[in-house]
């Protein structure tokens, strides 16, 4: 048998994929959030790729629907955040859709918060608390560096369950690295102006974010994980807050503005409706998403 | 900038060292996840008395009792054995005649390792007739369950048996399934091995985003023989104390027996002798704008069924059971609800449920209930609800329910079903 390089055994076949319908090879990817769907599509854009919620849906409360059953039961993997984040509905999916590949602890269940280090992570857990995640923060994506290494883990998982292509996505993931890389330190250089401001949030979807960017969460508006603000709070964090220079009043795409409107009003501090994950105010990919982001932020601090 | 980038790297290399296999699920938590279910309330009522005259599962088919109850307060085990094998116990309270008892509602495996879309499920389990059946009533929107599945189905069907069933690989949501039960649960009365069968199929999709829906069609098939009874419906008129099921089941021979000399018949479900078979429809619609739940949200669902009777009433006389009314006739059935969410605390709903009973049972007479709820939730795992309920089961019966009720989850987080 000729011995063919990795090189153009992978030549070959992209050669194959162009040649081929591209479904016939691709994989199908069941995302749970968009900026997965988004970093699958940097890896394997041939790959069928779905998207379960928008940027305009809160991934806590989703729907275990008929129409996401079908789409996972023919899904050769899934990427979801994990952490509990999709505690409930994801394993009603999984028990419902009779696929035994996107089973917890195959390789086509790929949960991206367990990749990295998380933030918040809780020894003992009681419902006192909220609606906390004992795994720590599972909002991961607003990292730059946790992304990074996430997409290594997505890559090598691919390449796992499909290794006919391993070598296409391992340059898939070269290239989305290199970019990305020179991306982060871009960002980098322009939030500088945000190190050190404080911010009010809605829920703790920007830890990642914040904690990247040097940017202090002093006030949640709910009070306490996963229950809506109320009046009570609100009164509180008004004395909490009032005087503080505060930059603004973070709440995202798919939050209920009117606390953080009704905050900003008394205050006088800035709302700041952030972009929170892909398909937020049409950014289309995870690169146009941190710009937004940052520039929605960076508006803040030139107008105060 | 440099340091940024040594923060890049050096993240890189913690996170990348760490990063582990994929030997791990998204969730936290023990082996195996416990889970129970807190359901207290109190309501105030008139006495049940049947519904139209049907045979009924009068245990399970009254509603809440009167004063306060725990009813269907449960307690859930589950977890995988392993890589082919998931399995669930649950275990609820019931309270009958002032008793408290427990019972077995789910003891099954399920397997989750089969190829090309099947599964199998094994043991105990909530049928998959219907949208509600299958679903633990702590998760309904209202406090009982609609007066149709009262009356036909003793509030939920589940037996010991088998289930197979196959999901399409097709965009629209395709499930089909095929069960087989024991029959030893009301409505089923069967004295052979596999003494019910459910054949059952479910649809659905979405509507863009906002917007998606399920329907279902089912079959079920029932046997019932003469003294194979497993209820406690006796007629609806007999009031007795009982130690236990099984001088409960004599006792009411001998009742059944005495009172025959002053009621011909009153089409206890244990009195009938033949097949019944359950055709029955359902369908839910959900909306919630941009399909986001958390804050406002509309349900509408409805179910019908039509239940065709085919054997005989009759009478228990010294062990032997005699053939005495020839009844071939059906019933029919159905409810709608509306259930509106309009802010993460607040929720109400409407619901209309009516029958159609044979003429031999109520003359008539349809029997029908009508429900008024509004929900609060401090937040996602309790729920304190009150319900209002015009109750007009029986002719001669106009009952005002009113009822509070909590419902709380504790322990493992639920995945909740469409």
């Amino acid at each position: 048998m000729v011995r063919i390089s990795t090189k153009t055994k992978a030549g070959l076949l992209a050669g194959l994929i162009c040649v081929l319908s591209p479904q016939a090879m691709a994989l199908n990817i069941f995302a749970c959030e968009p900026e997965w769907a988004a970093l699958a599509g940097e890896l394997a854009p041939e790959a069928e790729i779905y998207s379960a919620t928008t940027a305009y849906q809160d991934p806590h409360m989703v729907q275990a629907r008929p129409s996401l059953i079908a789409k996972l039961r023919r899904a050769d993997m899934f990427v979801c955040s994990g952490a509990e984040l999709e505690i409930g509905w994801l394993p009603a999916l999984q028990m419902k859709a009779n696929n035994r590949d996107v089973r917890d602890n195959q390789p086509g269940a790929f949960y991206a918060a367990l990749q990295v280090e998380r933030l918040d992570v809780m020894q003992s857990v009681t419902r006192l608390m909220g609606d906390v995640h004992g795994m720590g923060n599972p909002h991961v994506h607003l990292d730059p560096r946790r992304m990074l290494v996430i997409a290594e883990a997505l890559a090598k998982r691919m390449s796992e369950i499909d290794p006919a292509l391993a070598e296409h996505y391992q340059q898939n993931l070269k290239a989305f690295a290199a970019r990305w890389r020179q991306s982060t330190s871009d960002w980098e250089a322009m939030t500088k102006p945000l190190q050190g401001k404080q911010v009010v949030a809605y829920h703790t979807s920007y830890r990642y974010l914040f904690d990247w960017l040097s940017i202090e969460q002093v006030a949640d508006l709910e009070p306490k994980p996963g229950l809506p603000p109320t009046s009570s709070h609100l009164a509180g964090l008004l004395n909490q807050i009032k005087g503080q220079p505060i930059l603004g009043v973070v709440y995202s795409n798919y939050q209920d503005p009117k606390a953080a409107e009704w905050l900003s009003e008394k205050t006088g501090f800035p709302v700041i409706p952030l972009a929170y994950t892909v398909g937020a105010d049409g950014t289309e990919d995870l690169f146009a998403l941190y710009q937004r982001i940052i520039e929605q932020l960076l508006h803040a601090v030139e107008s105060a | 900038m440099k340091k940024h980038a040594i923060s890049v790297a050096v993240a890189c290399a913690i996170f990348g060292a760490a990063a582990p296999v994929y030997a791990q699920t998204g969730q936290s938590g023990f082996n195996p996840n416990i889970s129970a279910v807190i359901n207290v309330g109190y309501t105030d009522r008139s006495d049940f008395e049947g519904i139209g005259n049907l045979p009924i599962d009068e245990e399970h088919a009254g509603g809440p009792d009167e004063g306060f109850w725990v009813d269907h307060t449960e307690l859930a085990l589950s977890a995988a054995f392993d890589d082919m094998f998931y399995g669930k116990v649950t275990t609820v309270l019931a309270e009958h005649d002032d008793e408290t008892e427990v019972e077995l509602e789910e003891a099954f495996v399920q397997t989750m390792g089969m190829p090309y879309g099947l599964s199998v499920r094994g043991g105990r389990f909530l049928s998959n007739i219907g949208y509600l059946n299958s679903k633990h009533m702590h998760t309904d929107s209202f406090v009982d369950r609609p007066l149709v599945y009262r009356a036909f189905v003793g509030s939920h069907y589940y037996d010991d048996g088998v289930r197979l069933n196959w999901v399409a690989p097709t965009d629209t949501y395709i499930e089909l399934g095929v069960e087989g039960f024991k029959g030893g649960q009301f409505p089923a009365a069967a004295d052979s091995s596999i003494g019910a069968t459910n054949l059952y199929a479910k649809f659905g999709g979405d509507i863009g985003d906002s917007q998606s829906w399920q329907a279902g069609l089912a079959w079920l098939s029932t046997e019932h023989v003469f003294g194979e009874c497993g209820t406690h419906d006796h007629g609806h008129d007999d009031e007795h104390d009982h130690e236990d099921h099984d001088e409960h089941e004599e006792d009411h021979h001998d009742e059944e027996h005495h009172d025959e000399d002053h009621h011909e018949f009153e089409f206890g479900a244990c009195d009938f002798d033949g097949d019944k078979d359950f055709y029955i429809a359902d369908f839910v619609w959900k909306w919630a704008p941009g399909g986001n739940y958390k804050y406002q949200s509309l349900t509408l669902q409805g179910e019908y069924f039509y239940v065709d009777e085919d054997g005989w009433y009759g009478h228990e006389h010294e062990g032997e059971y005699e053939q005495e009314l020839r009844h071939d006739d059906s019933n029919s059935g159905w409810y709608v609800s509306g259930v509106y969410r309009w802010s993460p605390n607040w929720s109400a709903g409407v619901r209309y449920s009516e029958i159609d009973p044979a003429d031999v049972y109520s003359e008539g007479y349809k029997p029908k209930a009508t429900d008024l709820m509004l929900d609060w939730n401090y937040s996602h795992f309790a729920t304190v609800r009150v319900q209002y309920t015009r109750d007009e089961s029986m002719e001669d019966l106009e009952d005002d329910i009113f009822s509070i009720q909590f419902v709380g989850t504790l322990g493992a987080h639920g995945a909740h079903l469409y």
